[in-house]
């Protein structure tokens, strides 16, 4: 085993080692071998006193403390932001003034002017802002004070937004979720996951979605989430102090990050498992299920919307589904798949626009240019103009006897005998006009999204892009609905809608269309239709649900080869090294590793150099480790050790101990070798000397070293002749062989 | 602080009747003649919790043929509940926090720099021998380790350790003038590390695109 010898008192001998640098990939071999030790000597220890038996229980039920306060504080502060973002976005319409706290829903929430479902803020408490100003709530006059006021606060809201990102923590931007899925995979960056990150981020995205603009907080709620686990797993050495143990509550905090973001538990589990985790052994399964479970309780108990539900489109539906519907359900995938190919294309192509061009050099201009389009052009459309999270809600939900949303203007039947349909499924004109609205709120966000995501401020793409479904999904079921009532005989129906005239909810197709869009933007499955399933609490659509995303992932797979968070990756040049691909190709090991043919291989020796050469050595390579071979002739390998486990060695040596100069040998073995009596004594580093280095030999086929490194999740291993060292292979050569064999240029990947 | 005081005298006389954290929401179904369709009542919560129990007032006012009909209309009662405390507090906070940063950031923006200039010019090492200096920082990140979880690679902090052998060589002054360094190099430590990620993600467009 690694650092057999090391003790702990050893390895704390000299401070930082087991830390990384920004921007360098972890070895989680040698992580999980220094925890292995780690845990070894406590449980050595246990039996020595009480104290030592109470630290080992601690150690051992320090991760489920860790993932329930990780749990306990992520709730909390996904209520704090679905409260204020709530607050927030009314603000933009006008205030309570008795209450200025309260929206404007919880505004109305006790009087009973309030009206059935439909316009909202209809009671005397609200105060739109044209009240406030004096006139009256309707009238072209108060249309314009509206309008005027939506303009200024988005304007103000993004301003603050993009000023607080640019200021304090400019990490906080973006979605998170491909930074998320490398640091995960394994990659430092410090500060992505810091405090004033998760301060801004919470802030920001609240600012960010009361401004109106085509974004949601879902995204960020799994950054948010990450910051915490990565803040308080610092409470627990164990973790704070090994990144790749670290990970394991990272992952158990994104699943808790999903799980608040849609009231749905288990589905955040999946996602956590199906998208951003890396390495997830069951172990950090059962601790992201007992994560996610106390963040959704927590959250579920301060009710942030007041419905008993801690997301705002919670719709219940108990209608059985036809089984001639898979059909359109499949239709609505392939649409699905379409315009998620449509999105993603679109997006990274404006995206790299804004990494090449100048316009990167105006990001807060950007922000307010969107910021402005977005509010001009939404407040007309009614549709645009409500929050896109309650523009979902009203296309999922099933249109009740006085709904009074255009949307449900269905022609109305005299039939008293039927208590339950009131309404015939004949479309009356106001379904039409809203279809047109619906429509053009299609156009609208979609072309906004693709702008929007990416700008510096906090943005997530679930609701943007379920919004857009369940639009598109709003629309077919319309469409069938009418055709079914229209034509009750056709083939297609096979006879299921004769009888009954409502045979077709057009809000379920919403939520399929809605599953198939984010499908295939996302290209998740399992974990997408267990989310959708949680939001609506009918486990009979789950075929239908899956049918959609299946097409959907099909259809995006068929057109374009990435999700949006892989070709973000891509974009970005971020290492990470994805488990999903397949290769087949014929090189070998020995083409790959470095140093290639020609050049010579920096290696140390095990008892030959002096601190000089040693340091003369470090100044002109660049490499982040050394192999340690017996001597320069022979070439038999010893071990490996790390550059910066190296230079803070000769670092504490020099800062605290005397007697050692720049000729001093260094040694890497146990019995250092005779020295002549007067020189100084050598300098025994076997300490950070990693004796089991990985190896293969120079014929290994590529797609095992690939292998290997997704595997293992190594950060280099040693290339080996007939027992000779020959050469390393990094991390950073498998990205750049990879890049090459995708025809991609490969230098620009982010790394050191 | 005092606005904090009036927000709250506020807060307490503006707890108005009309926002209790429990309703009976009653859906009813009306059934005339002609029509049926379903209105919503909402009443006060009985004192036994029972939203069943309340009798809702039948409903008139529909006028057919110049008469005005009673109907009883058919009620579901359901009892809902909210917090308005904790919607309260929790915007409460979120205002007040905005209101922080923003006044930090234009502190940041305006007074900073003034500030700035003036001290500048005798400490200024800024891009010296990175690798001793990350050593040292690595050093001084691992002793304040559990204070600062995002503890930065900043290679600049040579200018970071000399300052703080400065404050110690000076522990005569009193513990107030080393707090305030303390905070002040914590402050230029972060301030440094911001000024990295701007520069990862605004000019080289490294990240995060």
């Amino acid at each position: 085993m690694l650092f057999k010898q090391v003790g702990k008192k050893n390895s704390e001998d000299i401070p930082g080692i087991g830390q990384y640098e920004d921007f360098h990939t972890i070895d989680w071999q040698r992580d999980i071998a220094r925890d292995r030790m780690r845990h070894r000597y406590i449980v050595k220890r246990k039996q020595n006193s009480i104290l030592d038996t109470i630290k080992g229980a601690h150690d051992a039920w320090s991760g489920w403390l860790c993932v329930l306060l990780v749990g306990l504080v992520t709730g909390t502060v996904a209520g704090i932001i679905d409260i204020g973002s709530s607050w927030m976005s009314d603000l933009k319409f006008g205030i309570c003034p008795e209450a200025f706290w309260l929206n404007m829903e919880q505004c109305c929430w006790s009087s009973n002017e309030t009206s059935f479902g439909g316009e909202k803020g209809n009671c005397s408490q609200w105060r739109m802002w044209s009240e406030v100003l004096g006139s009256s709530r309707s009238g072209i006059w108060a249309y314009i004070v509206s309008y005027v006021f939506f303009i200024i606060f988005a304007l103000s809201f993004a301003s603050l937004a993009a000023g607080l990102v640019r200021i304090f923590a400019p990490y906080a931007c973006g979605s998170g979720v491909p930074e998320i899925k490398t640091i995960l995979s394994g990659f430092i960056i410090r500060g992505y996951l810091g405090k004033w990150t998760l301060i801004i981020k919470s802030i920001g995205i609240m600012l960010a979605v009361s401004a109106g603009l085509s974004l949601g907080k879902e995204g960020p709620m799994v950054h948010i989430a990450c910051c915490i686990g990565n803040i308080l797993s610092y409470l627990f050495p164990k973790y704070g102090r090994n990144e790749a143990k670290k990970r394991e509550i990272l992952s158990a905090a994104a699943a808790a990050g999903v799980s608040v973001a849609f009231g749905a538990p288990i589905g955040g589990v999946l996602f956590s498992l199906e998208e951003v985790s890396y390495y997830f052994p069951l172990k950090t399964l059962w601790r992201s299920f007992f994560c996610a479970l106390v963040a959704a309780f927590l959250l579920r108990s301060i009710n942030p919307f007041g419905n008993e539900h801690s997301v705002l489109y919670y719709v219940e539906y108990n209608k059985p589904w036809n089984f001639f519907e898979l059909i359109p359900f499949v239709g609505l995938g392939i649409i699905g798949g379409v315009i998620a190919t449509i999105f993603i294309k679109s997006n990274v192509y404006w995206c790299r626009v804004r990494k090449t061009t100048k316009l990167g050099q105006y990001p807060v201009m950007e922000v307010l240019v969107i910021t402005a389009i977005t509010a001009v052009f939404s407040f007309p459309n009614p549709y645009t103009r409500m929050s896109s999270s309650q523009l979902i809600y009203l296309l999922f939900s099933q249109c009740g006897v006085s709904s009074s949303d255009g949307l449900c203007d269905y022609v109305y039947v005299n039939n008293m005998t039927a208590f339950k349909t009131a309404t015939s499924a004949e479309a009356g004109p106001g379904v039409y006009r809203a279809i047109w609205l619906l429509i053009l709120a299609l156009a609208f966000k979609l072309v906004t999204t693709i702008f929007t995501f990416g700008i510096k401020i906090p943005c997530g793409l679930f609701i943007p892009s379920l919004c857009l479904g369940s639009i598109t999904g709003r629309i077919v079921g319309i469409g069938m609905q009418q055709l079914a009532f229209r034509y009750p005989h056709l083939w297609l129906f096979n006879g299921e809608c004769d009888s009954s005239d409502d045979c077709i909810t057009p809000g379920l197709y919403a939520m399929v269309g809605a599953a198939a869009v984010l499908g295939g933007i996302t290209r998740m499955t399992v974990s997408l239709v267990v989310i959708m399933f949680e939001l609506t609490g009918g486990v009979r659509y789950i075929v239908p649900l899956m049918a959609a995303a299946m097409a959907s992932k099909w259809v995006g797979d068929a057109l374009g080869k990435q999700g949006i968070y892989d070709a973000h990756i891509d974009l970005n040049g971020y290492p990470f090294l994805d488990s999903k691909e397949e290769f087949s190709d014929t090189g070998l090991a020995a083409d790959v590793m470095q140093p290639k043919r020609g050049e010579s291989l920096n290696v140390l020796t095990q008892d030959s150099m002096t601190i000089y050469e040693i340091e003369a050595l470090m100044k002109n390579t660049e490499h982040n480790g050394f192999p340690v071979v017996v001597s320069q002739e022979s070439q038999y390998l010893v071990g490996f050790v790390l550059r910066r486990d190296l230079m803070l060695a000769i670092a504490n040596v020099k800062r605290n101990h005397d007697g050692y100069d720049g000729n001093s040998l260094v040694t890497f073995t146990v019995n250092p070798p005779q020295l002549p009596p007067h020189s100084s004594p050598p300098l025994k580093l076997k300490k950070i000397l990693d004796m089991a280095p990985i190896t293969i030999t120079d014929q290994t086929p590529m797609e095992t070293v690939i292998d290997m490194f997704r595997k293992l999740g190594l950060r280099q291993t040693l290339v080996t002749h007939n027992g000779r060292l020959l050469g390393v292979i990094t991390k950073k050569d498998v990205l750049r062989y990879i890049k090459q064999l995708g025809n991609e240029d490969p230098n620009s990947i982010l790394f050191n | 602080m005092n606005i904090l005081l009036v927000l709250i005298g506020i807060v307490h006389v503006t707890q108005g009747q009309s926002y209790e954290d429990a309703r009976c929401k009653c859906i009813c179904t009306v059934i005339n003649e002609t029509q049926i369709y379903k209105k919503l009542y909402i009443s006060n919560v009985p004192p036994n919790n029972d939203c069943d129990s309340i009798i809702l007032p039948p409903t008139s006012g529909f006028q057919i043929n110049n008469k005005t009909e009673e109907l009883c209309p058919r009620c579901q009662c359901k009892y809902e509940s909210r917090n308005t405390t904790i919607i309260k507090v929790v915007v409460i906070i979120v205002v007040w926090v905005i209101s922080l940063l923003l006044v930090y950031m234009m502190f940041l923006i305006c007074l900073d720099p003034l500030l700035n200039n003036r001290l500048r010019g005798s400490n200024y090492m800024e891009h010296t021998n990175e690798e001793v200096c990350s050593l040292l920082d690595d050093y001084n990140g691992d002793r304040h380790f559990d204070e600062s979880p995002n503890h930065g690679n900043s290679r600049f902090s040579t200018q970071m350790n000399i300052s703080t052998g400065v404050s110690t060589s000076a522990t005569g002054e009193g513990t107030a003038v080393n707090v305030l360094n303390r905070v002040s190099h914590h402050q230029d430590k972060w301030k440094r590390q911001v000024r990295e990620q701007r520069k990862n993600i605004y000019d080289k467009h490294t990240m995060l695109n």
